[in-house]
């Protein structure tokens, strides 16, 4: 019976796999690979393409973890090296508990908390000291891709920061002490022995993170601002795979139409699952050198 | 000990380097500030919005009419407990026999593909599980809380899964021997020793499964959405549940929407902190009892 | 002791499993609290959030008067059709009129125009003392990007003595696919070429510029929380949400307002109805000079063959009488007597 339950999970996988492909054929025998690249999305000339989204997923993506990783790290070395004893396990539950908030939860508070403060004080700041970039020029608003970065950024330190600090504390003690005993300030240590050796499960929880980033649809259809073109600033609305599945799927106004937003949750479910993969197979490598 | 090498010793150099020692200890410190600082804008921002709203109505009335203001979320909150109870029910005998399988009865060629197979399934997008049930099921039957379950199950299996193996690699395997010695067979074994010993830990597993997809949107979105505006526990319709609603009203012109978005959301997070505490302080009383049992 | 430890946790479990069976089956069984549901027929639609306010105002009224479970979710006019070509629900609706390739995809379906309103445009921009007035191509101007300020010139040239700020505009339009976005680009390509060979009509399109909100919801929300913003949603949800009106010049050169004479005049100028019941009232002619240009039908989407089709016909013909009083305080114009009767007709062809 429980070869039964295996062999019904390994079905599943390959059951979504194959639906997904299935119902998005259409679509690419319509289009061709060249919906990847193609930056239009009109439904009244039946005209579209992936780009703008993958571009907003990627964009999004990588700033999130952009700025998500050094405070990952930061926090997890807090956590280790630097908190007081009494106080790691309260901040460390506290950051757990980031990790429990649900994304539609994020995704309010991102419109109803975080929008109004970026289009009051944040973005015209920004505007000001550092409007000569390109991405903080333009019309500040209360949701784009500003606000889908920063609500991402949210929801992937805990994950990677609670790896990270799995990955500190199963440093061997002597390692550690080796480099110290060396004349070496603590930083030192860890930045010439600690990261190096933790560097592949670090490595592996950005790439888990940034699978994190790229899946989530709810948050970010809630404050992305669902653009309809690519733009340079980054107060601007933008739009994800994932987000615009959300918003458009049970809509679809033609058959085309509706094949279409199939065939970005192709190329989302392949961008996920190669992310995923990466992570596992950097996990992978690492276990089998006796790092992990 | 051995003595620093010269270089290392340079004044100059020395205090240069414990300056920058202190700055990263700054900065390394400031970040876990303001991770803990979020954390506590929003659920502050929830704590306080949402209970302004709680009241009696609140759990006990359904959505007001358009333009009109009050009512409650009863029926989402009713909702959100079947659907998580069927795809409970629904997800832990299948991942705990998968896991019992790769454990138990497996070679380690088909253990690394099962287990690489739920790396996968858990790596899937929550909206393209949503569309593949959708697709699968909804179309040409009509939404139901069932579908909806069946979706949030997909999201457990692998998190149960992988729960389950690493409880069931604690139970040491002189109890396992020790009952095949006696002639027991071994999917006896399984069910009258492994299993119970590695119960807590399933249970365990089982709680942070739930914690993790009550506040799952996606997976509802096409497959439970259309619901009546009226408490019902028959998983065979579309059910409301708090993810969407909290989804809907934050989309929402209305104050009071907002409010209700909000008391909602402190409902959750209520619901998914207790579910986490349960299951850290089982498995702590469990590390506690741990003696050659091992759970 | 080791198997008295292995007994007990064993009977735990299985008193667990016993446990959640029993209430499963408890939980599955139990019926809705409410007394006379259980002889009630449920009938589930879903589409349009333009009609949703004047919807959700039936649902008690057609429970208690028919005895009729209705269950209605504003998913977009472009979700109901799909919901109802699917048949995952027992009718569907939508302010834009199905398409040939939609009607031959949903095999065997009807549009009846169940209700008649207006599609507002909102602004947001606090301390205006007057109303703000725009035209027909001004506002496809701002939706194309060309007009970009609300002191541009010829917002100012239509609005002497308005102390307009120089704030950028923002046109906020929907992400879903919707029937308000189709009368929306049903109007400006009727009066602005531009708009008509750049974007044309859809329940969707390729916005140049500006931000989408999900539903008629969704967009009353960004235009309240955006300073400048501007946007296009029906008049019930601009007046729940005391949101600012915009007067459109209408062909008469009157700047009309989205109110029930406005809207009534729009309905008026239907004459003959198609056999398809398409209708299409934006911009009438100048004959009626209180028509505020932007209105439009809503349609109810009905399979002509279905199990429920008895209810449904007792429930539409409900709708299109009795319902029509309850549109008013919102807004909705009860529909012409023309229409009415080319609707009821219509509504003979749902058979079980």
């Amino acid at each position: 019976m429980t070869t039964l339950a295996a062999v019904f999970v390994v079905a599943l996988v390959v059951m979504i796999v194959y639906e997904v492909v299935r119902q998005a054929w259409p679509a690419i025998q319509h289009f061709g690979i060249s919906f990847v690249w193609t930056d239009v999305w009109n439904p009244i000339k039946g005209e579209f393409g992936a780009w703008q989204f993958i571009v907003g997923t990627v964009v999004s993506s990588f700033f999130a973890i952009l700025l998500a990783t050094p405070i990952s790290i930061a926090i997890a070395l807090f956590l280790t090296e630097l908190a007081p004893k009494w106080l790691r396990g309260p901040v460390a539950t506290l950051v757990e508990l980031l990790a429990a908030i649900p994304s539609v939860v994020l995704g309010l508070w991102g419109i109803l908390v975080l929008g109004p403060v970026l289009a009051s004080d944040i973005e015209p700041w920004l505007n000001k000291w550092f409007g000569w970039l390109q991405v903080f020029s333009g019309q500040p608003s209360p949701v784009g891709m500003l606000n889908a970065i920063l609500i991402l950024t949210i929801m992937i330190v805990p994950i990677v920061s609670a790896i990270t600090r799995e990955l500190f504390l199963h440093v061997p003690k002597d390692l550690k002490e080796g480099a110290l005993g060396l004349g070496t300030t603590r930083w030192e240590a860890i930045r010439g022995v600690v990261i190096p050796y933790c560097a592949p499960g670090i490595v592996a929880a950005v790439i888990l993170g940034i699978g994190r980033a790229v899946g989530e649809a709810i948050a970010v259809a809630q404050v992305s601002g669902n653009g309809t073109t690519i733009q340079r600033s980054f107060f601007a609305p933008t739009n994800t795979l994932a987000a615009k599945i959300a918003n458009s799927y049970q809509g679809a106004a033609t058959k085309l139409e509706g094949d279409s937003l199939l065939y970005l949750a192709l190329i989302l479910l392949i961008l996920a699952l190669f992310v995923n993969g990466m992570a596992q197979v950097v996990i992978r490598r690492a276990e089998k050198r006796g790092v992990l | 000990m051995a003595t620093a090498p010269a270089s290392l010793t340079s004044s100059k150099g020395l205090r240069r380097r414990k300056r920058t020692e202190k700055i990263l200890a700054v900065l390394a410190t400031l970040s876990a500030v303001l991770a803990v600082s979020v954390l506590v804008l929003v659920v502050w921002a929830v704590l306080r919005r949402g209970a302004a709203a709680f009241s009696w109505d609140f759990f006990t009335k359904s959505q007001a009419v358009f333009g009109q203001s009050g009512g409650g979320i009863a029926p989402a909150i009713v909702g959100t407990i079947v659907l998580i109870f069927w795809a409970t029910l629904m997800a832990v005998p299948l991942g705990v026999l998968v896991a019992i399988y790769v454990s138990e009865f497996s070679s380690p060629r088909s253990a690394r593909l099962i287990r690489t197979t739920l790396d996968i399934l858990n790596g899937v997008p929550a909206i393209v599980i949503g569309i593949f049930v959708f697709g699968l099921l909804v179309v040409g039957h009509g939404q139901s809380g069932f579908y909806g379950s069946i979706a949030l199950a997909i999201m457990m299996i692998p998190l149960i899964s992988r729960s389950t193996t690493e409880v069931l690699a604690l139970v040491p395997r002189s109890l396992r021997e020790a009952s095949l010695g006696l002639g027991v067979p071994r999917w006896r074994t399984v069910v009258s020793i492994v299993l119970p010993a590695a119960i807590g830990g399933i249970i365990t597993g089982t709680i942070l499964a739930v914690a993790r997809i009550a506040g799952e949107t996606a997976p509802l979105l096409f497959t439970s959405s259309i619901a009546a505006n009226s408490v019902s526990w028959n998983a065979s319709q579309p059910l409301n549940s708090l993810p969407l609603t909290i989804y809907t009203y934050s989309e929402s012109p209305s104050p009071s929407d907002h409010a209700q978005a909000w008391a909602a959301a402190l409902l959750l997070m209520l619901f998914v902190l207790i579910l986490s505490v349960t299951a850290r302080s089982l498995f702590a009383w469990r590390q506690r009892r741990t003696g050659a049992t091992g759970g | 002791m080791f198997t008295r430890h292995v007994n007990r946790w064993k009977l735990g479990a299985l008193g667990i499993l016993a446990i959640s069976a029993v209430a499963a089956g408890v939980l599955a069984s139990a019926a809705s609290p409410a007394p006379n549901r259980t002889a009630a027929t449920k009938i589930t639609g879903a589409g349009s959030t333009f009609v949703f306010p004047l919807v959700s105002q039936w649902i008690p009224a057609v429970g208690s008067a028919l005895g009729i479970d209705l269950t209605y979710a504003g998913v977009g006019s472009g979700a109901g059709i799909a919901q109802i070509t699917a048949r995952t629900v027992d009718f569907g609706a939508s302010d834009a009129p199905m398409t040939s390739d939609q009607f031959s995809a949903c095999k065997g379906c009807v549009q009846i125009p169940w209700a008649l309103a207006a599609t507002s445009i909102p602004y947001n921009l606090p301390g205006l003392t007057k109303q703000v007035k725009l035209t027909g191509p001004v506002l496809a101007g701002i939706y194309l990007g060309q007009i970009t300020t609300w002191d541009a010139p010829a917002i100012k040239a239509l609005n002497p003595g308005l102390a307009l700020p120089s704030t950028k505009i923002t046109p906020v339009y929907r992400s879903d696919n919707s029937g308000t976005s189709y009368n929306f680009t049903d109007y400006l390509s009727t009066v602005s070429p531009a708009w008509k060979s750049k974007i044309g009509v859809g329940v969707n399109a390729s916005w140049p510029t500006g931000v989408g909100g999900k539903g008629s919801s969704g967009v009353s929300g960004v235009i309240k929380g955006t300073v400048g913003s501007i946007g296009y949603v029906d008049i019930a949800y601009a007046l729940s949400n005391k949101l600012q009106v915009a007067a459109i010049k209408n062909k008469a050169g009157v700047y009309a307002q989205p109110g029930l004479r406005g809207i009534a005049a729009a309905g008026a100028t239907v004459k003959t109805v198609p056999s398809n019941n398409e209708l299409h009232i934006v911009d009438p002619p100048a004959s009626s000079p209180k028509a505020y240009p932007i209105c439009t039908f809503t349609y109810i989407i009905l399979p002509t063959s279905s199990s429920k089709a008895a209810d449904l016909r007792k429930f539409v013909f409900w709708a299109l009488t009795k319902g029509q009083t309850y549109g008013p305080k919102l807004l909705f114009s009860p529909i012409p007597k023309v229409v009415l009767a080319a609707s009821e007709k219509t509504l003979k062809q749902v058979q079980g």
